[in-house]
């Protein structure tokens, strides 16, 4: 087959390739089809749920000193930073508040952490000097 | 009416003793028109810190916590009764707000 113009060519192609033309057309359906049925809209399947504090749940309170001295510095008894424990903004307004309360009221001491709470878990991940 | 607490630490007596200043307390807010709820004992401890109270340095005390309904008039007057009193180291009341977080509002994490 000899090749000329480009209407030529076209008609070369749609003749002796004209099956591959209509396959090729046919796949592209076929394509389309498919990826209709990929794109139905569905919330994310592999969606994460959503991320909360340490203290999400918990209630905080002034006289649970355990739960407040785990937020306070054992050696000098300060309330530790939000870039530090880890808390939402709600729950480390909560803590520090309940913090100076149990100061005021007698519970919590200023100054340093009980040393019966010395052994309790780290949450805030700070490294102490044994 | 709106319900309070008060976090009353009594000095560290005998059993007896402890017994009437609490019975003094409760008599005394009776009086004054409000309704004793709830009476928790939290024990005797060691206090935070050494408190000067009365001219003597405590260091143990008694924690009670006292739930009550009153009108918030009577407040000022019981708390200088309280302070008068000998045998309170250091009373605080407080309002109780009966809320109920929604845990599932809370925050989405912060970093």
């Amino acid at each position: 087959v000899t090749l000329r113009a480009d209407e030529d060519v076209t008609t070369v192609t749609c003749v002796s390739a004209g099956v591959r033309s209509l396959t090729s057309r046919v796949v592209q359906q076929n394509d389309d089809a498919v990826s209709d049925v990929m794109l139905v809209k569905m919330e994310n399947p592999f969606k994460e749920p959503p991320k909360g504090c340490v203290l999400c749940s918990v209630q905080v309170d002034y006289k649970n000193v355990q739960l407040l001295s785990q937020f306070i510095s054992p050696y000098t008894g300060r309330i530790y930073g939000r870039h530090i424990t880890g808390l939402c903004g709600r729950k480390q307004k909560e803590v520090a508040k309940a913090v100076k309360k149990a100061h005021s009221m007698g519970f919590m001491s200023v100054t340093h952490k009980h040393p019966q709470l010395m052994t309790d878990p780290n949450i805030c991940g700070v490294k102490l000097l044994v | 009416m709106p319900r309070y607490e008060l976090a009353l630490i009594l000095k560290a007596m005998q059993r007896p003793e402890t017994a009437a200043a609490l019975r003094r307390t409760v008599e005394t807010l009776m009086e004054r028109g409000a309704v004793v709820r709830d009476l928790e004992n939290l024990g005797e401890k060691l206090l935070p810190y050494k408190i000067t109270k009365h001219n003597e340095r405590h260091s143990r005390g008694a924690y009670f916590l006292l739930d009550f309904y009153s009108s918030p008039e009577i407040l000022p007057g019981f708390l200088n009764h309280l302070h008068r009193d000998v045998d309170v180291v250091r009373p605080t009341v407080l309002k109780k707000d009966a809320q109920a977080p929604s845990s599932t509002n809370c925050c989405g994490s912060a970093q």
